[in-house]
């Protein structure tokens, strides 16, 4: 079970670890408010109000897109393995190593986006990649697959270290996924719902890694090798097999800050349920089939794979999402939480996931789906889901471990400022962009039609805000990380006692 | 009962001169699908059952160099792949001295370096090895299914496209059973040696 006490000692971070650590959640913050400012041009430039050609926007819609995914990942990556850790016995070195790896895949993906004019997109959809009509080279295409398989291997390497230590604690990724619990047997009240959640991610992303590693590097033989042709639909399913997984790996990495600090700052513990590994054991299987809703308007997908996206989307979310919200909402009721900067953000994080997931089942309607996949309704569902979502979970453990090291849980002024202009920037941004798609506004367009420029306009005013939010919280965060911690034991202090 | 070093490596060397005679060659080299699922695996094997005599002895010569078994896995990696390139598997056929650099590099560049390298890995190198393995068998598979072309000279098309199959049914296996074996199996994770 979860500890109770607001910062064990356990969680503290000490010499390589706390650096490795402080890289992966600078780096993060730093390239989320680039990425962002990458956004809010793209949408000020739909709304009229700034120019720029075509040409750029969709190499700034390619980073934007690919940046966020994988900044998103290497975020809840450093969330995984900060808990994950105090169970199992896991290697710094896969952790550096995943830095790494990402880093260097990051920076190939940057040169050939902004040296290489790479604009095909995050999704690098097959044959575009290799029809540059003069942007882009081929080879700005290569470097583009070179990097994601350098970050995909970084995934990897981390996932298998992961693994190797849950199998060395609990003897196979099934049993720290709980399912010897599944249909009888008493729960053990400790087993850590970190790694109930880690065993789920290592097997989906695992098997998302292992598709997008065979699609990359069969787009690398098509770019060099232009007579291997390759059938764009079954390489459009491998694109989405894997893409769908990695990000989809980014809320459930990222929730575990909620299972592990939501009841430190409620006082209440939060134990693990049957109804909880159930949820776990069905989301982990739904999650690896529900990638064909990505593909309910290509005509020529065998009818059976479109059922199974729609039918599995409907309920592939549910199980864990709604044990999750569910067990936080009666976590918190009446326990009497002080609200402070990290419970603030859960309690956010819970909405963005649950109002996030609403848009995509209805999206995953086939009927809907016609109708509503190439509009501004599914940035609407995604931005919603990871800004106020993902993100939200990302920065609740990071505001915990300022509060650890300045030892007085934050809570100033400013940061209530900050979390306001973030919430109410995200919840126009997200409503703009869904509003667009509810009136047909197509997406990934660079020019829009004036008709369509009042969201962008709105959506622009909304994205405005969220940046300087996360401005904010970025400076505060890299002040915050790289400041000399208060050297106080306050291990057993409820956090109604150090809230400053 | 294990067998003895000498006795493994009596049968490799056997294994080795069995797939060197003329009439074996002929029926191993005479479609591309056994070449490939057949040939080269069981010359990597006799590699693998050679290293067995002397691997204590290479053991402590290695041991600087093949830290964690990494530098020998890539070893054979990239051998491994240069037997993958379809005008390799062409010229062992059509010349005797590349049918000579095949029968000498796939046991001793493949077979000798993953039978001294594997205990030595951690669950993470040899996840990356296998995964990897999958993922290979995937791609070739899917490059002999869509080659417009006979990418041997010597094979026919139909040939290619059922090595092309049978090695996607390979993947699906092994990636099923790891799958099996990680979730469900019994799996040691040991230091490596």
């Amino acid at each position: 079970m979860a500890s109770l006490t607001l910062y064990p000692a356990e969680e503290r971070l000490e010499g390589g670890s706390r650096v490795t650590f402080d890289l992966y959640m600078i780096t993060a913050v730093t390239l989320f408010v680039v990425m962002m400012l990458i956004g809010l041009t793209m949408r000020m430039t739909q709304a009229t109000w700034l120019n720029v050609n075509p040409a750029l926007f969709y190499r700034l819609l390619s980073m934007h897109g690919a940046g966020m995914v994988g900044t998103a990942s290497i975020a809840t990556t450093a969330v995984m393995w900060f808990f994950l850790r105090k169970y199992v016995g896991l290697h710094l070195w896969a952790f550096v190593a995943n830095y790494v790896l990402f880093m260097l895949g990051a920076l190939c993906v940057i040169v050939s986006i902004f040296f290489g004019g790479y604009g095909a997109l995050w999704t690098f959809l097959y044959p575009l990649p290799v029809h540059g009509m003069g942007l882009w080279s081929n080879n700005a295409s290569a470097l583009f697959l070179v990097g994601y398989l350098l970050i995909g291997v970084g995934s990897l390497v981390f996932y298998l270290d992961a693994a190797a230590a849950i199998i060395k604690v609990y003897g196979n990724l099934g049993r720290g996924l709980g399912l010897q619990w599944l249909f009888g047997g008493e729960i053990n009240p400790d087993h850590p719902k970190a790694v109930v959640a880690s065993s789920m991610v290592i097997i989906a992303n695992s098997l998302g890694i292992l598709a997008g590693s065979v699609v990359l590097v069969m787009n690398l033989v098509n770019i060099y090798y232009p007579q291997i042709t390759l059938n764009a639909l079954f390489a459009k399913n491998l694109t989405y097999w894997f893409g769908h997984m990695y990000i989809n790996a980014t809320i459930y990495m990222g929730v575990m800050a909620v299972y592990e600090l939501l009841p430190r700052y409620t006082g209440r513990p939060y134990p693990i349920s049957r109804p909880f590994i159930w949820s776990w054991a069905a989301s982990c299987l739904f999650v690896i089939v529900v990638y064909p809703h990505h593909l309910m308007i290509d005509f020529a997908q065998p009818r059976w794979l479109t059922i199974m996206g729609q039918v599995v989307s409907w309920s592939a979310g549910f199980p864990v999402f709604c044990v999750t919200a569910y067990g936080a909402m009666t976590n918190i009721h009446r326990s009497g939480i002080r609200w402070t900067m990290p419970s603030r953000l859960m309690a956010l994080s819970m909405f963005g996931w649950a109002a996030g997931i609403v848009p995509a089942i209805l999206d995953g309607t086939v009927r809907n789906n016609l109708v509503m996949h190439n509009t501004q309704w599914v940035p609407g569902h995604f931005h919603f889901y990871l800004l106020l979502g993902v993100l939200s979970m990302v920065l609740a453990l990071i505001y915990h471990v300022l509060g650890n090291r300045a030892n007085a849980v934050p809570n100033s002024g400013l940061d209530r400022t900050g979390f306001f202009v973030y919430l109410i920037g995200g919840l126009i941004f997200t409503l703009a962009f869904l509003s667009a798609g509810h009136q047909s506004v197509a997406r990934r367009m660079a020019t829009h039609l004036p008709e369509w420029t009042l969201t962008d306009k709105v959506g622009s005013v909304g994205a405005t805000l969220v940046v300087l939010g996360m401005l904010y919280y970025a400076i505060r965060i890299i002040v915050g990380l790289l400041g000399r911690p208060v050297v106080i034991d306050t291990s057993h202090a409820h956090p109604a006692d150090t809230a400053g | 009962m294990k067998p003895s070093p000498r006795s493994s490596a009596l049968a490799g060397a056997v294994l080795w001169v069995i797939l060197a005679l003329p009439p074996v060659r002929h029926v191993l080299e005479s479609e591309l699908t056994p070449q490939v699922l057949v040939q080269i695996p069981l010359l990597a094997l006799a590699g693998a059952l050679l290293a067995r005599l002397f691997s204590r002895r290479l053991d402590t010569v290695m041991r600087l160099w093949n830290d964690g078994g990494i530098p020998g896995l890539l070893l054979a990696s990239v051998a491994g792949m240069t037997w993958m390139l379809p005008r390799l598997m062409d010229a062992s056929i059509n010349e005797e001295g590349y049918a000579l650099a095949k029968f000498l590099t796939v046991p001793l560049l493949v077979g000798v370096p993953v039978a001294l390298s594997w205990p030595k890995s951690g669950f993470v190198t040899r996840g990356v090895l296998l995964l990897e393995v999958v993922a290979t068998a995937f791609r070739m598979g899917w490059l002999y299914l869509v080659s417009p072309e006979r990418l041997c000279s010597n094979y026919l098309l139909g040939d290619q496209q059922r090595l092309g199959k049978l090695l996607v049914a390979i993947g699906v296996v092994i990636a099923l059973v790891l799958a099996w074996q990680l979730i469900w199996g019994r799996v040691r994770v040991e230091s490596p040696q």
